[in-house]
């Protein structure tokens, strides 16, 4: 894009020329800044700053669907205490980033190994893996559910087989894994993305020298590219822990907390209480809980690369 | 491509040689079966959609024809045009509203000096830690009271303000040279024209780049639009599948609707795979 601008700096002259036809902007500077800036402070302030002050204020309420409210204090959260499905959906959210993450974080590192490894076909085999990615969960979860259900297609091949179906989603045992899984699928792509980018920023220098010092493939990912690569395993970790903690669309779509709430994540119960409840103040002081736990993760992050980089 | 290079660069033993070529075919597998396995469920989708309703197809038979019946079903199917014309308007008109107001902020924030402008910049970023699910009881209740329930300025409004537009903006905002600026300033332009002529035909790239996330993110957000759209006739793509799903029509008729779903998806993925790939690379833009 050519500017008026650009050309008339880059020629050098009309200094003076553009002194002469100087107009006066049409806005006073300040009032343009106002304008400018307006439309996101407002945005940010009404639809984020407000919604979590409003679900702290909430919690602490017994806020009903008709508006009707009174001051409880801790009620709630004593209420979450002694609560044993709120007890079941921590330990059931905890589960299923236990199962999420390290499955994301090998299959990602795995792929994005190998594609480090390929110079021919990369595009074809990175576009391939990547492709789950800009599905939704929504679409991703009819697909699945097809799939893995009681009459889909992997237990039509096992019957054709004579082998016993497999429960994939009816099972309280195997629906966490399952689903955990199909977020795998379709989430790791990102992760195998942000740690090729890690991988290829470690130095062709040191990479090289390694090989000169008779390091085999084994030994050189041990410990050359591997020790390299900690920051952004750890910021892979975090991304893919606070993922982990606010999943919900797939299980609502493949699931629906079932079987017997074996995957009622703590999302699933804010949505449970919230929006089939109708119980806004219980619901949001389980927001509260969330909310708590992303900004530790993140915080923990934080504060781990900074150091990091201190010591670097 | 460093092992290829340091391979070309130094002499190589023979046997170590060959070790590596048998390695490199290795690679060449794993990624293979790897692969395999990411596009099996969208090829067994794509089967399946394709197969007469009613009759056996994958795994258990080859289906005897392919069919584009449960795709025009899908369509002649209640809802199904006008969901997916709710989230092309939703996400359309949410990607130009956030790219607007992103920008204009992101040029205030990295050009010019106002008390709290850091503070107020950091506090944006700072809500990148802000769970949406947290916040979603009182969203609702805002936009309750604003009569937006079932609305598309409820479906809209909350979701324009995006950190990530502001936050990736304002760096490439910054960069822009001084001088463009000066110049401008000289020539007499007001910020409006100076926003409009100097930051706008400087931003095409980084525009383009969030324009497609914006709009993938849009498309498949799935919990507001579930909260907010009432009728069935201001749900999204999305909830409206998932409604459609919970009165589990045959397979083929379900697999359908979800390639009706998926292929907006592959075709910005088949366009901007490469884009994608390295704003995600440089930025980690999610």
């Amino acid at each position: 894009m050519s500017l008026p601008v650009r050309e008339r700096l880059a020629s050098g002259s009309g200094g003076h020329e553009v002194q002469r036809t100087r107009r006066r902007p049409v806005l006073p500077r300040i009032v343009s800044f106002v304008i400018f800036l307006a439309p996101t402070l407002l945005l940010f302030a009404v639809f984020r700053f407000l919604p979590i002050v409003g679900t702290a204020g909430m919690s602490l309420t017994d806020y009903k669907i008709t508006g009707a409210w009174k001051f409880t204090g801790v009620a709630n959260y004593e209420r979450l205490v002694h609560d044993p499905v709120f007890h079941r959906s921590l330990l059931i959210s905890l589960v299923y980033v236990g199962l999420y993450v390290p499955m994301t974080l090998v299959v990602a590192l795995a792929t994005a190994l190998l594609l480090d490894r390929v110079a021919f076909w990369r595009g074809f085999f990175r576009g391939a893996l990547f492709l789950p990615y800009v599905t939704s969960f929504i679409f991703a979860g009819i697909i699945w559910s097809a799939i893995l259900g009681v009459d889909g297609l992997v237990n039509s091949a096992l019957g054709r087989l004579h082998l016993s179906a497999i429960p994939f989603l009816e099972s309280t045992v195997l629906v966490l894994p399952s689903l955990a899984m199909v977020s795998c699928w379709k989430g790791f792509g990102y992760s195998m993305l942000i740690l090729l980018a890690g991988i290829k920023s470690v130095p062709n220098e040191v990479k090289e020298a390694a090989l000169i010092d008779g390091a085999g493939g084994w030994q050189r990912l041990r410990w050359v590219i591997l020790p390299m690569l900690r920051p952004t395993v750890f910021f892979v970790l975090v991304i893919e822990t606070i993922a982990g903690f606010q999943v919900f669309d797939i299980i609502y779509m493949m699931t629906g907390g079932g079987p017997v709430r074996a995957s009622y994540t703590l999302v699933y119960a804010l949505y449970d209480k919230g929006f089939r409840s109708f119980d806004f103040g219980y619901a949001s002081s389980i927001g509260v809980v969330i909310f708590g736990i992303v900004l530790v993760v993140s915080l923990l992050q934080r504060r781990f690369v900074g150091r990091r980089e201190e010591d670097g | 491509m460093s092992a290829i290079g340091a391979d070309q660069m130094l002499p190589v033993p023979r046997d170590r040689r060959r070790h590596r070529d048998k390695a490199r075919v290795a690679v060449v597998c794993c990624l293979s079966l790897l692969t395999v396995g990411t596009m099996a469920p969208f090829v067994a989708m794509v089967v399946v959609a394709l197969s007469p309703a009613g009759e056996p197809t994958i795994p258990t038979a080859w289906p005897s024809r392919l069919t584009l019946d449960n795709v025009t079903r899908a369509f002649r199917m209640s809802g199904m045009i006008r969901w997916a014309l709710n989230s092309a308007i939703v996400s359309l008109v949410t990607v130009v509203l956030s790219l607007v107001t992103s920008s204009m902020a992101a040029y205030a924030f990295a050009k010019h000096k106002f008390p709290g402008r850091d503070a107020i910049f950091w506090a944006i970023v700072a809500t990148l830690m802000i769970p949406f699910q947290a916040t979603m009881i009182p969203l609702f209740i805002l936009a309750n009271d604003l009569g937006w329930i079932d609305s598309y300025a409820g479906l809209i409004v909350p979701m324009i303000a995006n950190t990530n537009a502001v936050f990736l903006l304002r760096q490439f905002i910054r960069e822009i040279p001084h001088e463009l600026f000066e110049a401008a300033k000289v020539d007499g332009a007001g910020e409006l024209r100076m926003f409009v002529l100097v930051v706008v035909p400087q931003l095409k790239s980084i525009g383009a780049t969030l324009a497609v996330f914006l709009f993938l993110w849009n498309w498949n957000d799935f919990l507001w639009p579930l909260v907010i759209a009432q009728s069935d006739s201001m749900k999204t793509l999305t909830v409206g599948l998932s409604t459609l799903a919970g009165k589990s029509p045959l397979l083929p008729e379900l697999m359908g609707t979800a390639l009706v779903g998926v292929i907006p998806c592959l075709i910005v993925f088949a366009f901007l795979q490469r884009y994608l790939v390295e704003s995600i690379s440089t930025t980690g833009l999610r």
